[in-house]
């Protein structure tokens, strides 16, 4: 009775200590790491003080191309830069050097979901794009170009970003999406357009995870026929470098244009199929005092 | 004996009673590392630490959470959390062990080895740890610095990110205790 007795107070100073720890919530973190999932964005914020300095290549190839060209046909190029004002408050900008496309969004954290509670649920940010295209071509061909007014040049989206952290290993996303482009004077086509995307992250080890998205359009353009964009990749982290490789049959980067304006379906048919790579760097601006 | 049992009870829970008049705690312990490399040094400092302090048996307790550790730059506090240490699985570290030859009464700071075990990252190590020791008037105070390596304790690095962290974790900790009242 005696031995139980001092083996039970032995045990006792840790089990003591668990006790005492504060009640506090705790939030749930690395959700999806990035804060691109990969075509869009995920609920990621950066804390305050943090720079992005982002290059989003995509590589394809043009369908009976004659030329030769070093591998790829097309390469397009998203430099962006994106500064976090607060824990909660994100700036991006981006210029596309393919599709002449400049983009900006101003992104917020509204709630984060909590660890081991039935409150939060889910973390939710809100995220707001506007989008400028120098060449109004056809959408986005090049080729053909039309003379539209410089009010048509301008699109809107914005988001609603719904994660759970399922576990350590999984994550999802919903995002309703809402796109505003002003009016085309010249063809016929919907002014507003709702689309829903789905992501999801699963975590193949401490630095990598398999990502995913898809972008389902309710009412697709009617002039030109396009397809829901779709991505595979790889998420790689590499201390202050994070590394995203994808197969996409998106070939923009403005959400407005790849969720709305993508003209050929995931294949790997001549032309079809994009590879993309997004190298991402983080600089702290603004170092914590220990 | 059933009529003894309740007075047997009763003894047991007067010696716990007794006990803790010899227990000290202290809420707000510090607990920092540093890992130095050519390519980046690394910091950070964890000022919720608990520690408990029996001086009768000399017995020492500390628990920590992991994510309430500071990094100065966000990223390495995620990736640290995340990656490394995986604070979703394993959200603490421990320690438990006893202060060798401690004088509980002298006034005179003393430098002493506590041994005992420490889990980090869900593996138990045994560890000699030097400390020293100093009683203002009762209200004991434990400083001290010791070396960790990172392999013993199964943290994956990958081989690509090998020169960016130290082999060896230096650890400083710095305890205020208090008397301990439930």
């Amino acid at each position: 009775m005696l031995l139980v007795h001092s083996s039970l107070n032995a045990q006792g100073l840790l089990d003591k200590l668990e006790n005492e720890f504060p009640d506090k919530p705790v939030y749930e973190i690395a959700t999806f790491k990035t804060t691109r999932i990969g075509l869009g964005h995920s609920i990621e914020t950066r804390k305050k003080g943090a720079l992005e300095i982002s290059l989003y290549n995509r590589y394809w190839n043009i369908p009976d191309f004659k030329g030769q060209r070093f591998l790829a046909d097309v390469v397009s190029i998203r430099y962006g830069l994106d500064y976090a004002f607060s824990d909660n408050f994100t700036l991006g900008l981006g210029y596309t050097n393919h599709d002449k496309i400049s983009d900006g969004f101003f992104k917020y954290k509204l709630l984060k979901q909590r660890q081991n509670s039935n409150k939060g649920l889910f973390s939710i940010t809100l995220i707001q794009g506007i989008s400028h295209r120098k060449v109004e071509g056809i959408y986005n061909d090049n080729y053909e170009q039309n003379n539209a007014s410089s009010s048509s040049r301008y699109a809107f989206t914005s988001q609603v970003l719904i994660a759970r952290k399922i576990n350590t290993e999984l994550s999802l996303q919903v995002a309703p999406t809402f796109i505003q482009r002003a009016e085309n004077p010249l063809i016929d086509d919907t002014k507003n357009q709702f689309a829903i995307a789905f992501g999801g992250r699963h975590k193949i080890g401490g630095h990598a995870s398999i990502v995913s998205e898809y972008f389902y359009v309710t009412n697709p353009l009617k002039s030109i026929e396009t397809y829901n964009a779709f991505m595979i990749g790889l998420n790689w982290e590499l201390s202050h470098l994070l590394l995203q490789f994808q197969m996409t049959n998106a070939r923009n980067f403005a959400e407005d244009t790849f969720i709305t304006q993508t003209r050929n379906n995931f294949n790997a048919k001549d032309g079809n199929f994009h590879f993309g790579f997004n190298a991402t760097w983080v600089l702290q601006t603004k170092k914590k005092k220990l | 004996m059933n009529k003894l049992l309740p007075l047997f009870f009763l003894a047991i829970s007067f010696a716990d009673f007794n006990e803790k008049q010899n227990q000290f705690i202290a809420r707000q312990g510090q607990i920092s590392f540093f890992s130095y490399t050519n390519v980046e040094n690394i910091e950070a400092k964890n000022n919720q630490v608990l520690s408990i302090l029996d001086i009768e048996k000399q017995e020492i307790a500390i628990s920590m959470l992991m994510r309430a550790f500071v990094f100065k730059k966000d990223l390495m506090y995620e990736h640290f959390n995340e990656s490394y240490i995986e604070s979703d699985i394993y959200p603490k570290a421990n320690f438990e062990g006893k202060i060798i030859d401690f004088d509980v009464n002298t006034k005179e700071p003393q430098t002493k080895i506590i041994r005992g075990k420490i889990t980090i990252h869900g593996i138990t190590k045994e560890i000699d740890i030097k400390t020293t020791i100093k009683n203002n008037n009762g209200n004991y105070n434990l400083t001290g610095e010791f070396n960790l390596i990172v392999n013993d304790f199964e943290i994956k690095i990958p081989p690509i990110l090998s020169s960016n962290i130290a082999k060896t974790i230096a650890i400083q900790f710095n305890f205020k205790y208090e008397p301990y009242e439930e």
